[in-house]
């Protein structure tokens, strides 16, 4: 049977008619080559437009369809639909766009015209080469992997849980809570009911949806959006438990403490008292602030941004528990004297000024320091810095480090487990740092959390919500996914089996077949970028709906 | 058509930055040279070399790539496979003895209309002081 296409452009009321002489280009189009009809509309996407195109398709009987409108970017899935209840294959079509980069750029009517046609002769040409392609449909699982056990994963899990989901959830340490449960207190604003994080864990822990696995790591895992296989392994090196299938990831696996600063600068780890701000959190937890010879110290140095400028951005919430702390060592009897030493104060919550100007008010001195020194000298601690061009000194019995918060170690392995990037300091990189923050780069893979950067507890619930959020409204129950249709395929016949694409491929969507000795995409997990079609020393691989006969058609028009 | 020489450019423009931003440069009324034949395409990555050198080969005054500004492509780092690949051409152009200055990568964002109209009508003045590409009349059927 030999094609008949149909061409159809559209008016957009004014918009294209004003600038493009749409008769002229129905003449020069009418005569080519499989051209069954050329024809003008008012407005194709119209109800009535829609009608019109649909009746045409099947009057005509037409085998392929091009609209010349508006952007792709505006209709193309309006008209596909058309072609779909018309009983043509939607990928059969062709949009033209000749209103925004047609109609709207050129100065000359004239000009706009010769480049419809152009345009239009472009579409006609390549559509015919189109292949009918079938959107395909898989099975997805609606059960999610949570990595890390902290506040941000059990939010995570007991949000999921909450609508029905299985939810695995793998911690390494042997506690739930990651350091949020290990806190003796909470900031100011934030209350001083320590239980209401211990009742989230143990309803994580008691929950039926939720399996919690502690004492485990991912070992391996691989698949793709809606099908991923997970096997653990238990550290201690006791039998693993099952493997078991996910539909999402959710990366919840929070920070540590830098610990890699300088003990003669810091005195850590050589002078008594020098302490971390988790040892500090610990000493608060028993109730007990004491200095090594058991009594309470009657000075107090809180140093801020330790690492900062090492590792190049701000931690964000040591300066608030910098202030929890001088507010808790205040309240002590008789209350030691308390001095913060800070480069700059980051207090960006709305409450935060009124906990700072308390603080003030009770006599917690802040001093702006440049090159902090912590040193020994006659059992007690001396803070030696700069204050502008003057060399300063303080001396205390006790001195907390606030150290840059980093990614839990080995978030590299797990990183590339996932096939995932961290960014350049470290965290989980987001897939859009501004407008999609809890998603990974990769479908089906979220991240909340600290394990993306330093943030709050409430920070880290808003984003363990929103992941489950999201991953709620992609993985429906009883509902399949749709995979990218336009994707690319490796002519096994022209595959030489030299891996090159592996590496092109970001998506880790490309596998070597070592039986067969050729290279084969996944076309699950395949988005149609086309990056790896360039790379093929052999010209193997072809992508969808861009083949190379499709452009090249392209192009000669492009050149008429 | 008028005497002034018009010469023929195509441009592969990834559909999520550049192909948006062209979009953008007619919403706002740009004006924009059409010398300039757009080619849609999913990336920049996807703009095999191939393409780069048969559009030159077959008489093209110049080609243009357009995507998405390092760090914002749609599909991770398709921008930056294009970049290096147009490294590639520019020292085969070379090699050649071809003009690698009628080929060029620009990024341009969903929100630069404007920067799409500048590099396109920019491009379109430089190829009109070279003139027409020596390859048109030799092999252009
Ligand atoms: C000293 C200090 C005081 C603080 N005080 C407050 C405060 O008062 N109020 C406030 O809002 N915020 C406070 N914060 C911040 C707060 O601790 C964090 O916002 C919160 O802990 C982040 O939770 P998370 O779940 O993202 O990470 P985490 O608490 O770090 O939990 C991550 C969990 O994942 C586990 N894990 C890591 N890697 C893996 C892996 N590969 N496989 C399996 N499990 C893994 C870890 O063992 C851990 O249990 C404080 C922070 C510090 C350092
Ligand atoms: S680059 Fe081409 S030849 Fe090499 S493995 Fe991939 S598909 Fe096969
Ligand atoms: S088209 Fe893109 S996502 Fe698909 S296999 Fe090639 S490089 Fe990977
Ligand atoms: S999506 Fe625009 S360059 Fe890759």
């Amino acid at each position: 049977m030999s094609a008949r296409i149909g061409v159809y452009v559209c008016e957009c009321g004014p918009n294209i008619p004003d600038r493009i002489d749409i008769d002229r280009v129905l003449e020069e189009i009418s005569p080519l080559k499989d051209v069954a009809v050329a024809k003008r509309y008012r407005l194709l996407c119209s109800n009535d437009g829609k009608k019109y195109l649909a009746d045409e398709i099947r009057s005509e009987k037409l085998t392929h369809l091009v609209v010349a409108a508006c952007s792709p970017r505006d209709h193309e899935k309006t008209f596909m639909k058309v072609c779909l209840e018309a009983g043509l294959n939607p990928f059969l079509f062709q949009m033209v766009n000749i209103r925004e980069q047609c109609a709207w750029i050129f100065s000359e009517k004239s000009e706009a015209t010769r480049m419809a046609v152009k345009y239009i002769r472009a579409g006609i040409s390549r559509v015919t080469l189109h292949e009918p392609l079938l959107q395909k449909e898989i099975k997805a699982t609606p059960d999610v992997l949570v990595v890390g056990g902290g506040i941000a994963g059990v939010e995570t899990a007991l949000s999921l849980a909450g609508q029905k989901r299985r939810v695995y959830l793998v911690e390494r340490s042997d506690a739930l809570g990651g350091t949020a449960a290990r806190l003796g207190r909470l900031l100011p604003h934030q209350g001083t009911d320590m239980r209401l994080i211990q009742e989230k864990i143990e309803h994580a822990e008691n929950n039926e949806n939720i399996s919690v696995f502690k004492g485990c790591e991912v070992e391996d895992i691989r698949g793709f959006l809606g099908n991923f296989e997970v096997s653990l392994k238990r550290s201690g090196g006791e039998p693993p438990p099952e493997m078991f299938r996910v539909g999402a990831v959710v990366v919840a696996t929070g920070f540590a403490l830098w610990d890699a600063f300088d003990p003669d600068v810091t005195g850590y780890g050589k002078i008594d008292d020098v302490v971390t701000s988790l040892e500090f959190e610990a000493m608060s937890a028993s109730g007990k602030i004491l200095k090594k010879n058991g009594s309470p110290p009657r000075s107090v140095a809180l140093i801020h941004c330790v690492g900062r400028k090492e590792k190049g951005y701000c931690s964000k919430v040591c300066c608030l528990y910098s202030l929890k702390f001088a507010h808790q060592l205040k309240d002590s009897q008789p209350a030691p004297d308390v001095f913060e030493f800070y480069s700059d104060l980051c207090l960006p919550e709305k409450t935060d000024q009124d906990v700072f100007e308390e603080a003030k008010k009770r006599g917690v001195r802040f001093l702006r320091a440049d090159d902090i020194r912590v040193e020994g000298r006659n059992g007690k601690i001396r803070i030696a810095y700069r204050d502008g061009s003057a060399e300063e000194a303080v001396e205390v019995e006790m001195a907390v480090l606030a150290p840059a918060m980093v990614p839990a170690p080995d978030s590299d392995r797990l990183a590339r487990m996932l096939n995932i990037p961290l960014d350049e300091t470290g965290f989980f990189k987001e897939a859009h740092s501004m407008l999609d923050p809890v998603s990974a780069p990769i479908s089906g893979i979220y991240i909340a959390g600290c394990a993306s950067g330093p943030k709050s507890i409430p920070e880290s619930v808003v984003q363990a919500q929103a992941a489950s959020g999201k991953i709620l409204s992609v993985l429906m129950l009883g509902k399949t996914l749709e995979p990218e249709v336009k994707v690319s395929t490796i002519k096994e016949e022209l595959c030489t089996g030299c891996q090159t694409c592996l590496n092109v491929c970001f998506y880790g969507a490309i596998s070597f077949d070592a039986f067969r000795g050729v290279s084969v995409v996944n076309e699950a997990i395949c988005r149609g970028c086309g990056s790896c079609v360039g790379s093929c020393p052999s010209g193997a691989i072809s992508s969808k709906q861009f083949t190379y006969q499709q452009l090249f058609k392209e192009v000669m028009e492009a050149l008429r | 058509m008028s005497d002034a020489y018009n010469p023929r450019i195509v441009g592969f423009l990834c559909n999520w930055c550049a192909y948006t931003g062209a979009d953008l440069a007619g919403v706002s009324r740009a004006r924009v040279s059409s010398s300039l034949h757009a080619i849609r395409v999913m990336c920049s990555g996807r703009i095999d070399p191939l393409y780069v050198i048969m559009a030159y080969l077959k008489g093209a005054d110049g080609v243009m790539g357009m995507g998405c500004h390092p760090g914002d492509c749609h599909y991770l780092k398709g921008n930056y496979n294009a970049r290096r690949r147009f490294v590639m051409l520019e020292s085969i152009f070379k090699t050649l003895g071809l003009d690698g200055k009628r080929i060029g990568l620009w990024w341009v964002s969903a929100s630069e209309g404007k920067r799409f109209a500048q590099v396109t009508n920019e491009f379109t003045e430089l190829m009109k002081t070279k003139g027409p590409n020596p390859f048109r009349e030799e092999m252009f059927i």
